[in-house]
């Protein structure tokens, strides 16, 4: 689509737009600046950028260090890296430490498709809700990413945001406005409620258009605020679907699947869970997007054919 | 400006109270102790809050201070006794040493303890962060000097290479690296469990400066931390130490790692550690 824009341009322009607006933001590298698309703030500040190679733990303990002096850091590398690599870093440096570090996971979940597991990121939602202390957004159109990051460096504290790797088009008119902690509905329905987060959200929205043309009664929740997330407004939005399926790329046990699982049973509700992603013990396929989707169920036609089987 | 300025002699009557201070607070522990550890890095904690930080109790949020970090964040007690007597808080507080809701647990907490600057207990974490601090000093154009103290076993952990190589790449002079180097550890020496020797050419290769001095003598920590040289490179002391160094029974004993002082080892320890 002509309006999609990859969340890293977005990343970058926000960054940009922070330090002109006088903001000490510092980006914080390990070798991955084409992964970042950096190039433009580099040439816009050309001694703010720290790049400390292939090194993810200095990574996040410099970037903990600089924020300790004030500064707002912000890493940018491959998701699977930043969450795997430095897992104690981020626990320890970054949220046992309370420092104004925004964790940016880029290219997540199975973005990096035919590279294989060692490349997927399918455990970083899991992860970072297992640590203390730090915010965890998973944006799935550009509006919403870039109020998220503006959002995140606003706040003081960590903040981790699950990147996408690819293009995506916007799923909100202009006067969209983020507020962290809600879910948002991107389509009404009242017999089975499709939750979904980051850029699964467009294959949750096209099963759903095409499950309603079709006559039967669909609605889409986009999730992207995990912590904070306002639970009661969440099980309000729940309540009364006999079925609630959650779409995730990423392991459905700890992310998704298991947030909107606390959810239903907490708050007492009757639906009937299904859980899509990553299936329990397994990794996602290495191969293209389509094919891994595809695979999982998290396509819009999987999503579809799901739904309409639980709809009978 | 650091407030104290002591002479060598006023720093060695400071560090016997405070190892009479750390024999105390680890004899009043109800969940063990590192008093090995404590006790080896004395001289070294002394001479930087006595003499060579410019940082002071009533400075701690001053942009300007210089940095210390307790890497080896299981010598907390003896970092403890350092700060009481520097006056960053009550003495009174440390019998409280890894009681329940204690402000001095087993490891360091910035967010409970004054004068903390890093919460560590996890080894191979201060170096990074160091880096970090170094690094933004440098761009605001800060006098900051980072201090940051690690143990020798700690050194087997790769972040702290990682950040060896980011410390030299970005030429932050203003980094002083201390290695307490008792060669001991948890389950005994280190150089039977894995060598870090021979440590100089290592950080060297890395392309750090490195200095010896011997760190249980007052005299040699503060000429060699006096005399560092900001150079473009960042700065390795290492601090041959004996792990429980000033009790007899306790020094160079590998079970000291996690034990405290019990029943007449108190009077003991503190019979030895009198000012004469």
């Amino acid at each position: 689509m002509s309006n999609s824009e990859h969340f890293a341009n977005i990343m970058v322009q926000c960054f940009i737009d922070a330090v002109k607006a006088g903001v000490d933001l510092v980006p914080v590298v390990a070798d991955s600046t084409s992964t970042s698309k950096i190039k433009p703030f580099v040439a816009e500040f050309p001694d703010r950028l720290v790049n400390v190679g292939i090194a993810e733990q200095v990574m996040v303990g410099t970037a903990a260090g600089l924020a300790l002096s004030g500064k707002v850091a912000a890493t940018c590398n491959a998701a699977p890296f930043l969450v795997s690599r430095s897992n104690e870093q981020v626990k320890v440096d970054v949220c046992y430490n309370n420092t104004n570090v925004k964790l940016f996971g880029l290219n997540s979940g199975a973005s990096y498709g035919p590279l294989a597991s060692t490349h997927h990121a399918i455990d970083d939602i899991s992860t970072m809700r297992g640590f203390g202390n730090i915010q965890i957004f998973a944006p799935s159109c550009p509006i919403e990413c870039k109020q998220i990051i503006e959002h995140a460096i606003r706040e003081m504290g960590p903040v981790y945001i699950r990147m996408d790797g690819k293009a995506l088009p916007e799923l909100h008119d202009t006067d969209y406005r983020f507020v962290p902690g809600e879910p948002s509905l991107l389509r009404k329905g009242s017999k089975v409620a499709i939750c979904a987060l980051g850029s699964v959200v467009h294959e949750a929205v096209a099963a759903a258009d095409s499950l309603i043309e079709a006559g039967l009664d669909v609605a889409v929740i986009n999730v992207s605020s995990i912590r904070p997330l306002n639970r009661e407004l969440l099980g309000n939005m729940l309540s009364g679907m006999p079925h609630v399926v959650t779409v995730e790329e990423h392991n459905i046990n700890g992310g998704l699947g298991s947030i909107v699982a606390e959810v239903v049973a907490e708050q007492g509700l009757k639906s009937q869970l299904t859980r899509l992603g990553v299936a329990d013990g397994n990794y996602a396929a290495a191969g293209d997007r389509p094919y891994t989707r595809k695979n999982l169920s998290i396509d819009s036609a999987g999503i579809a054919l799901v739904c309409q089987n639980l709809m009978g | 400006m650091n407030p104290f300025q002591f002479s060598i002699d006023e720093l060695e009557k400071k560090a016997r109270s405070i190892r009479r201070k750390i024999i105390r607070l680890n004899a009043g522990s109800p969940a063990g102790g590192h008093t090995g550890a404590d006790l080896s890095q004395v001289e070294i904690v002394t001479a930087l809050y006595f003499r060579i930080l410019n940082c002071a109790p009533d400075r701690t949020a001053d942009d300007n201070r210089d940095i210390y970090i307790q890497s080896k964040g299981h010598a907390a007690g003896g970092y403890y006794c350092c700060l009481a007597e520097a006056g960053y808080f009550s003495p009174d507080w440390l019998p409280t040493y890894q009681h329940n809701d204690s402000h001095l647990p087993g490891h360091p907490v910035r967010q409970k303890t004054p004068g903390v600057e890093l919460n560590t207990g996890a080894l191979g974490h201060g170096l990074p962060v160091a880096v970090g601090m170094a690094l933004a000093a440098k761009r605001d154009g800060s006098a900051r000097k980072v201090f940051v103290l690690t143990g020798d076993g700690e050194l087997a952990e790769g972040s702290n290479w990682e950040a060896a190589l980011v410390a030299a790449h970005y030429q932050l002079d203003n980094l002083i690296v201390i290695n307490d180097k008792n060669s001991l550890q948890l389950a005994g020496a280190t150089q039977d469990i894995m060598k870090t020797d021979p440590l100089e050419d290592k950080w060297k290769a890395f392309g750090l400066n490195v200095t010896h001095c011997e760190g249980n003598d007052l005299s040699s920590v503060v000429n060699t931390l006096e005399s560092l040289k900001a150079e473009s490179s960042p700065n390795v002391v290492i601090a041959n130490t004996v792990k429980g160094a000033g009790v007899s029974f306790i020094a160079g004993r590998p079970e000291w790692h996690h034990r405290v002082p019990k029943g007449d080892e108190v009077e003991r320890a503190l019979k030895e550690l009198e000012d004469v």
